[in-house]
């Protein structure tokens, strides 16, 4: 899949409009400047939007493209393209490719000759889409004819791309349309989407790879504010990810028993856990974590007991975390076969016990547990109290003291079955490189997919839905293998 | 029998209760000259390769390990202690290491989070060690260190680069993973490094 830097050009600098106005215009510089800023290497494939041109319908900027040329990329140009001479001007400044918009849209003729006249390769019809209907004229008005019509007729003229713009995904931060580029692998069956809008975390880049069907992706917004690197993002759309993706039963425990509740309240028993260990390492279990839920010293040394009863019974990787004060609890529970365990409120008030975990026991060894709000902020003891700090920041420091992975959990979520906190996940997993592991929501087989694609989560953690068997592991697994996202 | 080298820096308590489930008389010894006399041996290993090949040298049992191999012996090093069996490593400096396989231990420079931790699929051709296994299968992972391209590679896996996951050369045996973390599939790896000897 390729990476494709996106500049938008007007007046002879970079720009972006804001809610594609022209009035509202944010300067970056020449356009070489803004190549140079993200350290664009030579042989990159380039999008290039010549605004005046979209408006105005004829190209403007062939300077610039001219220039660019020069420099070896392989220029992929859009705006306003509304005629063979058009076409042929851009061609003839340099442009590998040309982006057609309306025209594609609303000229099946035009698009027909300029496929026939300069070929399926470099000619890319684009639509904006929004809610479902193909928008045209720089968004301000819907097609005349359905999207599937309109792909279904493209995809007869044998283009080798096409370009689909979300336009509710463009420029926010909820992540690409994966929904929309998947419904497209039968849409325009047979023809590779370059997928834009939203792109703006690592992850994103590799859950659009694995849909199958996109062979590029045009990131513009998240690579001028500097919140994703070139050099980042073409690592991980170059990168095998066949890696897999983690589903982990967890065990709250109390007094030698497996409970649940709901928002950390209503306890109710839930039987066995070497018994229920046993069982999810037979359907799949990748890991399991076990969490201690009592608050008292009696309960502290039972989970112990917990911890090692569940150890020796299952030959997977077990985190175990809850009421871990400081470095002895820690190493009482390593001892006792955990591989992991799970720090939370004694990091809060002491971040300098992850450094000293880290150091004693090894990065793989600690596991950051945060509980999130609402509103992304960091609530400690068993969600009573909140911490007062935001937890996008408290999970970057903890990661740079030396936490090496996070297991986030969103409160208000927990027990619900609603669905995990999306939002939550792509702002902490798109803020740090150690794994995310998604808690507090899980109800349906959507939700672990959405955990991986949109929310960025390397392990989606569930309790009760796997306590009361509303779900198996294994029906969780076999759904995101059908959704084409890795799992063991 | 197995004779289980009793490492203060592995976790000592999965990998024996591995090698009991898979149904052998098993022997837990830092003891030179039991070494050196063994016929079947598991070198474990967690965390530093400088600590733990410090630890190999001081007890002697560095000398027990290569002598029991010129001797015969069968050797299975898992996860560190399959980065002993290597010339070297490049953590902290340089570290000579056991030197029973050639190749140097290197940090991963890929663009993935180090240390790996997690499952991870592993690629092989037919070989006693994988018997019963498809190649793809995933096994877990904890480490930061690996060999790339070892001479004596019998499986590999990526981690945004490519590194030897499993290696064979004679009697000498050496798993990157943790094959008492991996289910069923690493208790298989366990059992078939015990038949085959």
């Amino acid at each position: 899949m390729d990476v494709i830097p996106s500049i938008d050009v007007l007046q002879g600098s970079a720009v972006r409009l804001m809610r594609g106005e022209f009035t509202l215009v944010t300067k970056y510089g020449t356009p070489e400047e803004v190549l140079d800023s993200l350290e664009v290497a030579r042989g990159t494939r380039l999008h290039v939007v010549d605004l005046e041109a979209s408006r105005s319908g004829r190209p403007v900027e062939t300077e610039i493209v001219r220039r660019l040329a020069r420099r070896d990329l392989r220029l992929q140009v859009g705006g306003g393209i509304r005629s063979l001479h058009d076409a042929r001007t851009w061609l003839d400044c340099g442009a590998e490719r040309l982006v057609i918009g309306t025209a594609a849209a609303e000229s099946p003729d035009l698009l027909r000759q300029l496929l026939e006249t300069f070929g399926p390769e470099r000619i890319i019809p684009a639509i904006d889409v929004r809610d479902g209907a193909v928008r045209v004229a720089g968004w301000q008005r819907e097609a005349a004819q359905p999207m599937p019509e309109i792909l279904a007729r493209m995809r007869e003229l044998g283009p080798r791309e096409i370009l689909v713009t979300d336009i509710n995904h463009d420029g926010v931060l909820r992540g690409p349309s994966f929904a929309l580029y998947r419904t497209l692998r039968h849409w325009a069956a047979g023809c590779r989407i370059i997928a834009s809008g939203g792109v703006s975390t690592a992850g994103d880049i590799v859950s659009l790879a694995r849909l199958g069907n996109v062979s590029g992706c045009v990131i513009g917004k998240a690579l001028l504010d500097g919140r994703l690197s070139l050099a980042e993002a073409n690592a991980r759309a170059s990168t095998p990810n066949a890696i897999p993706e983690r589903v982990i039963p967890c065990l709250d425990v109390r007094a030698g028993r497996v409970v649940k509740g709901v928002k950390f309240a209503n306890i109710r028993d839930a039987g066995d856990p070497v018994e229920a260990a046993t069982r999810y390492e037979a359907e799949g279990a990748d890991e399991l974590v076990v969490l201690d839920i009592s608050a008292t010293e009696e309960g502290r040394r039972t989970a112990v007991e917990t911890v090692r009863r569940v150890a020796e019974s299952i030959y997977i990787p077990l985190t175990v975390g809850g009421g871990v004060r400081g470095i002895d609890d820690f190493r009482a529970l390593l001892r006792a076969g955990a591989d992991r365990v799970a720090i939370n409120s004694a990091a809060v008030a002491d971040p300098g016990l992850i450094a000293a975990c880290a150091r004693e026991f090894g990065v793989q060894a600690v596991v950051l547990s945060c509980d999130a709000s609402r509103d992304g902020e960091v609530v400690v003891r068993s969600g009573r109290q909140a911490a007062g700090i935001d937890a996008v920041a408290w999970c970057k420091q903890a990661e740079d003291l030396g936490a090496g992975e996070i297991l986030l959990t969103a409160l208000d979520r927990d027990g619900t079955q609603q669905g995990f906190d999306l939002g939550l996940l792509r702002a902490v997993s798109g803020a740090v490189r150690i794994g995310v592991i998604a808690s507090g929501g899980a109800g349906r087989l959507e939700d672990f997919r959405d955990a991986v694609e949109t929310g960025g989560a390397r392990a989606m953690l569930a309790a009760s839905l796997f306590h009361d068997r509303r779900l198996s592991i294994g029906a969780v697994k076999e759904f995101l293998t059908a959704e084409g996202i890795p799992v063991r | 029998m197995i004779t289980l080298i009793d490492s203060p820096v592995a976790n000592m308590a999965s990998i024996t209760r591995a090698l009991r489930h898979v149904g052998t008389e098993l022997e837990v010894t830092r003891d030179p000259g039991a070494i050196a006399a063994a016929r079947t041996i598991v070198l474990p290993g967690v965390g530093s390769f400088a600590a733990a090949m410090a630890w190999l040298t001081s007890t002697s049992i560095d000398r027990a390990l290569r002598d029991a191999v010129a001797a015969g012996a069968s050797l299975l090093g898992i996860c560190v202690g399959h980065q002993l069996l290597f010339d070297g490593s490049q953590e902290m400096g340089t570290t000579p290491g056991l030197g029973l396989l050639r190749g140097e231990v290197r940090p991963f420079d890929g663009p993935l989070p180090v240390p790996q931790i997690g499952w991870n699929r592993v690629a092989f051709a037919p070989t006693p060690l994988f018997d019963g296994i498809a190649s793809g299968t995933p096994f877990y992972f904890v480490h930061s260190y690996a060999v790339a391209n070892a001479a004596d590679e019998i499986a590999r896996a990526d981690y945004g680069v490519p590194f030897t996951a499993a290696v064979r050369r004679g009697r000498v045996f050496g798993v990157q993973f943790h094959p008492e973390k991996s289910s069923e599939a690493g208790l298989r790896v366990l059992r078939n490094f015990v038949q085959w000897t």
